[in-house]
């Protein structure tokens, strides 16, 4: 393996660890200042939940690039430049956003829905505005360019029809056979490579909007409809990004015979590809301009998405583990309660996009309940399944200590805050608010248990962290190519 | 024919002026919205002793604010409510009640005010005075000023919905149209209020036209921009492939 590329991946995995914590302390401060434990002003408030946002989505969106890259590795040529580019890019660029929160005290929430970042005359710094837009600018670009390359690189050796793995759908064992990780990764970067030119409309019609000085405005539900499609389609493609590590790795670390792409696993990604894309319609349900048949495309859609995924990756792995001597590590323990964080924040989703309960569930906290359980306690650890492996490959070092107080923590913690935001939303507590009403009696309380939760979840995730971090560092001072450090 | 056409002219001209006013947002409506209203006592026209949380337990209602001797939004606001009212003849049960804003007023003028608008018999319509004026006007977040010089009060004519539950859920100022009065019915009826921003005039690229009158839309421009991220990743990646046939060919 390239040092160039295990180099990168090691910085990549210590910085986005180091802005997970400081996401973590960010959410840890909202909810206990929803739960009256703290009072911090709203403004600043805001501006926290915009910074906590963002710094999730990106990082987690990239952290998947980055497993998968450094994986794509064994299959593909494929070099360390492009991750080197898209990180120089990701540092400015978060840099950038930073600075437009804590200094511009700009508030407009990660989703920056049209046209609130517009409505700026009192509430946040002028400039503020135009530096959030040209820090996703900066963003988007690194993030393109990885993508793009990534896929050019696939292409290399795979044609079109083997990299979606079609010859699988007509034949038992063919010549050449797909590797679920080539594919999954291809599905998923066709997905991101899809929501970031979405994001350059945007960002165009945003920058229209800011130089044109008021002759030329933006439509409110065009702007909805984009943001959201990028918004959702990024957060369900870095989730499968977690899911083709699992893919990838989950077999042989558990000591069993690696995933075969067979034809019902090509059929479900190539669905999932096909609908997650009109998933995000189920976000405008409230908006009744939107065609009702789009609205109930939505809800459809958002079943038929989940169902091809979800049901082949719990078939794939009930399959392997049932009923055979599995070696348990820290690495398939995160990636087995990852799964099943998943599919409980999935199920959540799912009730969330049927149109009759959307109806009750909208804007409640039940809506951050299961993004967070799918995150938090899904794709969260699917990654940090992914850098205790890869922590050890650089390492050589395979010693795991206090792995059944991590995972305790971390169970514990991360079910305990989830629970507490659905208990929230069975409630109807609204999501984003800064204090909630005094008629919602039991909120604040809920609020307050759920920062408890998460500083739990943060112990666990901090002795993870030391873990890592010691193993990962090694990686510099060796100036080998092609074996582990130790 | 010059002369009818200054008056044409000038009648336009005020005309536009009103539509154009009557189009203006006014913030003061979203003033004390969603708070509840004071359980204050009200003594009906009808000899009933009630609290205002009675009235919204049983049914949501309409309050407005009036004096007796007035002589100038009053009477207009009442008729014209009555007058939408009977246009609409909504489903919803609800009432509408008249308090009085003033001290001077007693539960005869009142009595004698509901006769002028032939409302003293109707059910739906009830007529009342309170001795809790100061609490009542300030949780509605109505604020009249005495003239002593023309012993008037200056105020506003305001509709405030009231809930089942007594939350203060929709404020209308001024005499507004039907459409405005069917709103209000809603929300205190908790039923839907569909509203939205209508395009402005320089949003070319909208999705939909929306009439507003109709409820009818149609598509527009801006809903192909929702194809072209697609339409652009469908061209990366033929091109991309394409790229890889070409250097297949080479390397054969």
């Amino acid at each position: 393996m390239n040092i160039s590329l295990k180099r990168i991946t090691s910085t990549w995995i210590i910085t986005i660890l180091l802005l997970f914590f400081t996401a973590i302390i960010l959410g840890i401060t909202m909810r206990f200042n929803q739960g009256k434990v703290i009072s911090i002003d709203d403004g600043k408030f805001y501006g926290i939940m915009t910074t906590h946002g963002m710094t999730m989505i990106a990082i987690w969106a990239v952290a998947g690039m980055v497993g998968v890259h450094y994986l794509l590795s064994r299959y593909i040529n494929v070099g360390a430049g492009l991750s080197k580019f898209a990180f120089i890019m990701t540092v400015i660029g978060v840099a950038m956003f930073y600075v437009t929160t804590f200094i511009g005290h700009f508030h407009a929430g990660w989703t920056f829905l049209y046209p609130l970042p517009f409505k700026n005359s009192f509430a946040w710094e002028s400039w503020a505005t135009p530096m959030f837009f040209w820090s996703l600018t900066v963003l988007g670009v690194g993030w393109l360019v990885w993508s793009v390359g990534l896929l050019v690189a696939i292409f290399k050796k795979y044609s079109f029809s083997q990299t979606f793995a079609w010859q699988h759908l007509t034949k038992k064992d063919p010549e050449v056979q797909t590797p679920p990780l080539v594919l999954i990764s291809a599905i998923s970067l066709v997905g991101i490579v899809l929501c970031l030119l979405t994001a350059v409309v945007i960002l165009v019609l945003s920058f229209a909007e800011i130089y044109s000085d008021g002759k030329f405005v933006n439509d409110p539900l065009l702007m909805k409809n984009l943001i959201y499609f990028f918004g959702h389609t990024i957060a369900n493609e870095s989730l499968y990004l977690g899911l083709g590590i699992v893919y990838e790795l989950m077999p042989e670390i558990s000591g069993r015979p690696k995933f075969k792409t067979t034809w019902y696993v090509a059929l479900g990604w190539n669905f999932t590809l096909l609908f997650v894309l009109t998933a995000y319609f189920h976000h405008l349900y409230m908006d009744f301009v939107q065609p009702l048949g789009l609205q109930m495309f939505g809800q459809f859609a958002s079943y038929f998405a989940s169902i091809p995924s979800a049901v082949v990756t719990i078939i794939s792995i009930i399959v392997l583990l049932y009923g055979h001597r599995i070696k348990w590590t820290i690495t398939n323990l995160l990636f087995f309660i990852g799964i099943t964080g998943w599919i409980i924040g999935g199920v959540g989703a799912l009730i969330d996009s049927t149109i009759s309960n959307n109806i009750f569930l909208h804007n409640t906290l039940w809506v951050p309940a299961h993004f967070h359980t799918y995150n938090a306690l899904g794709n969260v650890l699917l990654i940090l399944g992914f850098f205790t492996w890869v922590a050890n490959e650089f390492s050589g070092s395979q010693t795991d200590p206090m792995r059944k107080l991590k995972l305790a923590l971390l169970i514990i913690g991360g079910f305990g805050f989830v629970l507490m935001f659905y208990c929230g939303g069975a409630e109807s507590v609204p999501r984003r608010y800064s204090v909630y009403p005094a008629e919602f009696t039991r909120a604040a309380l809920f609020a307050s248990a759920a920062a408890w939760f998460a500083i739990i979840y943060l112990l666990g995730m901090s002795l993870i962290f030391v873990d890592i971090f010691k193993k990962c560092i090694r990686v510099y001072s060796s100036s080998h190519s092609d074996s582990s450090v130790a | 024919m010059h002369k009818s056409l200054l008056v044409f002219t000038f009648g336009f001209f005020c005309g536009l002026n009103l539509y154009s006013q009557s189009q203006e947002y006014n913030l003061s409506e979203e003033d004390r919205l969603y708070t509840k209203v004071e359980n204050v006592k009200i003594l009906t026209t009808r000899g009933e002793m009630l609290s205002l949380s009675q009235m919204y337990v049983r049914e949501p209602f309409v309050l407005a604010l009036v004096f007796t001797r007035c002589i100038g939004v009053c009477s207009p606001l009442i008729s014209n409510f009555k007058e939408k009212i009977s246009e609409l003849n909504p489903k919803e049960k609800f009432k509408i009640l008249v308090v009085s804003f003033d001290t001077a007023d007693t539960k005869a003028d009142l009595d004698n005010y509901a006769k002028l608008f032939n409302l003293n018999q109707n059910e739906n319509w009830v007529f009342a005075t309170t001795g809790q004026i100061p609490e009542l006007i300030e949780s509605v977040g109505f604020h009249p000023e005495w003239d002593s010089s023309r012993r008037q009060f200056e105020h506003d004519a305001l509709l405030v919905g009231i809930n089942g539950n007594g939350y203060i859920v929709k404020k209308l100022i001024g005499i507004r149209n039907i459409r405005a009065v069917e709103s209000m019915i809603k929300e205190i009826s908790n039923e839907f209020v569909i509203s939205y921003p209508l395009p402005h005039n320089n949003s070319i690229l909208s999705c939909f036209t929306y009439d507003p009158i109709t409820g009818k839309k149609k598509p527009k421009f801006g809903l192909f921009l929702l194809l072209v991220p697609a339409i652009g990743t469908v061209i990366l990646l033929v091109i991309i492939s394409r790229q890889k046939k070409k250097k297949i060919s080479e390397n054969y």
